[in-house]
């Protein structure tokens, strides 16, 4: 049943995406193809695809869906995505305290001992991989220190 | 004896101490990596990747790196299927079945060190194929135009709708997903802009580090998210430590045997570690017939998909060293490694390259040195790190898949596409589309639309040229066979059904 839903969208996807790649077209010709073919053809043949998914004559067994799996899956989403935003202008070191600590609450960690590794991976990681390896993090809030 | 002399120029760069390092770093990293229930040895190549690029590394090295870690993951593995009965990675399936009742029955210490002489074993028999083959087929491939190309790759796709099996129309929309992505970004022959949505970040194509980490590892954080009740107790590895001479004696053959079809396996594009070891331990059980213990503690079905799954892993090495396409998901990761470098894998790599080359398979003979050496007296520590709990484990996780996709860019675009992606790649696998055929489309996609209009180029636009010549036949029949795989199969059992009804 998720199946058959997921290939109706993907149906419809394919066929947005297919109207604006009929949109594609070389100002010259430089090559027999052409930049809107290609594209054409895979979403021509993901679309069939899809279809056949659709209308599978045997479908497979719906379970039940899961309220409480789904809802911790949305908050473990919505911390990477905070993450993901404030990585450059939290920074490194606060946004990884921060996001580590949330992350282990979501995977039952106790509270302490969830504080403790979030901070101590953005201290850790932080040296190592800015003073060790090279590879350079934002500092971001932690700049206001500096100077 | 040109073969030779090249390996020890192999030698040469895999011996200097950067290097030596490197692969006892890749080594150590890949066998965590693969015994962590969950992630396997594309997670710990795409995990390593950015960082390798960020500390610029040359080529060799990256790469030496990275195949450290791949054969790691092999290794890794199967000890948490023998202590835990849960793979550490897909191709240790096989391993359960035979590896956690030996546990049961207190030989935990006999069954970790035998798998990781037969893993070893595996290994270097498949290397030596490398070795044989490689240059062989690389000699062979220089004759392939654009039109070959094309169609190999489409020859390799099909491989991994014939193989993987029970799901071919999920595994093809998989592959297609990964071309369509690839697609993204400024056409390279026109200069059009396609599917950017206006976006200066995409203008340049999705960088295949984000794709990696994204669909990887990003989506199995959110897969552990439902793993998070089930601890399970590891056995504790205690009594004799080391098999005995007769216990090798009666698996030996078992792990050449196995290692030669995994070879073989290892090899076709497409197929991989997971098919190689469900092969010969079904070949094995078949053998030993009535006498065989399988199921419940034999040793050779032990042996049989350690020795298989590491032979493949190697051997999946030759179609990517020689013809670029990759022959595992892993071996796809490796590719996008070499492009970040500016290098293109294919049969001129041999001759333009050899440095990378023979470094990488001088130091799959030094790996498998170090990993053996590892493996056996510090296996304690490394079952240890089964107790690892997940709140320290994910938090880690994520924090380097961040660090490694900031790495490439800085941007903080990057960020949010990796778990855009990491969520579509989750909602992918809970609905049992293959990844690992995502990212081989990914990876040929570029390569694929080129040398399809290169080809079509050359012939003025006439189709004709795409089955013109007699490589091209050919590779369109194995195709066909491979395509009309699935259906053979339901056929039959289907057929086998009717038998069985009938005579109930």
């Amino acid at each position: 049943m998720y199946v058959r839903v997921f290939a109706a969208l993907w149906l419809l996807a394919c066929a947005g995406l297919a109207l604006l790649a009929w949109g594609f077209e070389a100002p010259f010709a430089y090559d027999p193809v052409g930049p809107r073919a290609y594209p054409l053809l895979l979403l021509a043949l993901m679309g069939c695809g899809a279809l056949w998914l659709l209308i599978k004559p045997k479908g497979e067994a719906t379970p039940p869906f899961d309220w409480a799996m789904a809802s911790r899956a949305l908050l473990c989403v919505l911390a990477l995505l905070a993450y993901a935003l404030l990585f450059e202008t939290l920074g490194f070191v606060i946004a990884t305290a921060l996001a580590g600590f949330a992350l282990g609450l979501l995977f039952n960690g106790r509270l302490w001992p969830s504080v403790i590794s979030g901070v101590l991976l953005g201290v850790l990681l932080y040296g190592l991989f800015d003073y060790l390896l090279d590879v350079p993090l934002p500092l971001g809030l932690l700049r206001l220190l500096e100077s | 004896m040109e073969t030779l002399n090249f390996l020890m120029q192999g030698f040469d760069v895999a011996t200097r101490p950067t290097n030596l390092l490197v692969a006892l770093f890749g080594a150590f990293v890949g066998t965590v990596v693969g015994l962590l229930p969950g992630l396997g040895p594309i997670n710990g190549v795409a995990l390593l990747l950015p960082l390798a690029f960020a500390l610029g590394l040359p080529p060799e090295t990256a790469l030496i790196l990275l195949a450290a870690v791949y054969l790691g993951c092999e290794y890794g593995g199967r000890i948490s299927a023998i202590l835990l009965n849960v793979p550490g990675d897909a191709a240790a399936v096989m391993t359960t079945l035979d590896g956690y009742p030996l546990a049961r029955q207190g030989k935990a210490g006999i069954a970790l060190s035998l798998s990781a002489v037969s893993s070893f074993i595996g290994s270097i028999i498949a290397t030596c194929g490398v070795v044989l083959f490689a240059p062989l087929l690389a000699k062979w491939a220089v004759a392939f135009g654009p039109a070959e190309y094309f169609v190999l790759m489409i020859f390799a796709i099909a491989c991994l709708g014939g193989m993987v099996g029970d799901k071919p129309v999920k595994t093809l929309m998989a592959a297609l997903m990964g071309l369509a992505l690839a697609t993204v970004g400024v056409d390279s022959t026109t200069g059009v802009y396609r599917f950017t949505f206006g976006s200066v970040s995409l203008s340049d194509g999705i960088q295949f580090v984000i794709v990696v980490i994204g669909f990887f590892s990003v989506s199995e954080i959110l897969l552990m998210l439902e793993k998070t009740h089930s601890g399970q107790q590891a056995v504790k590895a205690s009594g004799r430590l080391l098999f005995n001479m007769k216990e090798l004696c009666l698996t030996f053959w078992t792990m050449v045997r196995s290692a030669v079809a995994g070879f073989v396996i290892g090899t076709l594009p497409g197929a991989g570690a997971t098919i190689a070891s469900a092969m010969t331990y079904m070949s094995e059980k078949r053998m030993a017939g009535a006498k065989g213990r399988f199921g419940d503690g034999d040793l050779r079905g032990l042996a049989a998909p350690e020795s298989a799954n590491n032979a493949s892993a190697c051997g999946s090495l030759i179609p990517m060293l020689t013809l670029g396409v990759p022959g595992s998901g892993t071996t796809a990761v490796m590719i996008g490694a070499l492009t970040l470098y500016n290098i293109t894998p294919g049969p001129l790599l041999f001759e333009q390259q050899p440095d990378v080359v023979w470094g990488l398979i001088a130091s799959l003979f030094i790996g498998n040195v170090i990993l053996l050496v590892m493996n056996i007296p510090l296996v304690g520590l490394f079952s240890r790190m089964l107790a690892v709990p997940n709140w320290v484990l994910v938090p880690a996780i994520t924090v380097i898949s961040m660090v490694g996709v900031y790495s490439v860019h800085s941007t903080t675009f990057d960020l949010v596409l990796m778990v855009g992606l990491g969520v579509f790649g989750y909602l992918l696998r809970k609905l049992d589309f293959p990844l690992s055929a995502l990212i081989l489309g990914f990876v040929l996609g570029e390569m694929m639309e080129d040398n399809l209009r290169r080809a079509l180029s050359i012939s003025n636009g006439e189709l004709g040229i795409l089955w013109g010549s007699p490589i091209t036949l050919a590779l369109w029949a194995l195709t066909v066979a491979m395509l009309a795989m699935p259906g053979l199969r339901w056929y039959l059992k289907r057929r086998r059904g009717n038998v069985v009804e009938a005579q109930a």
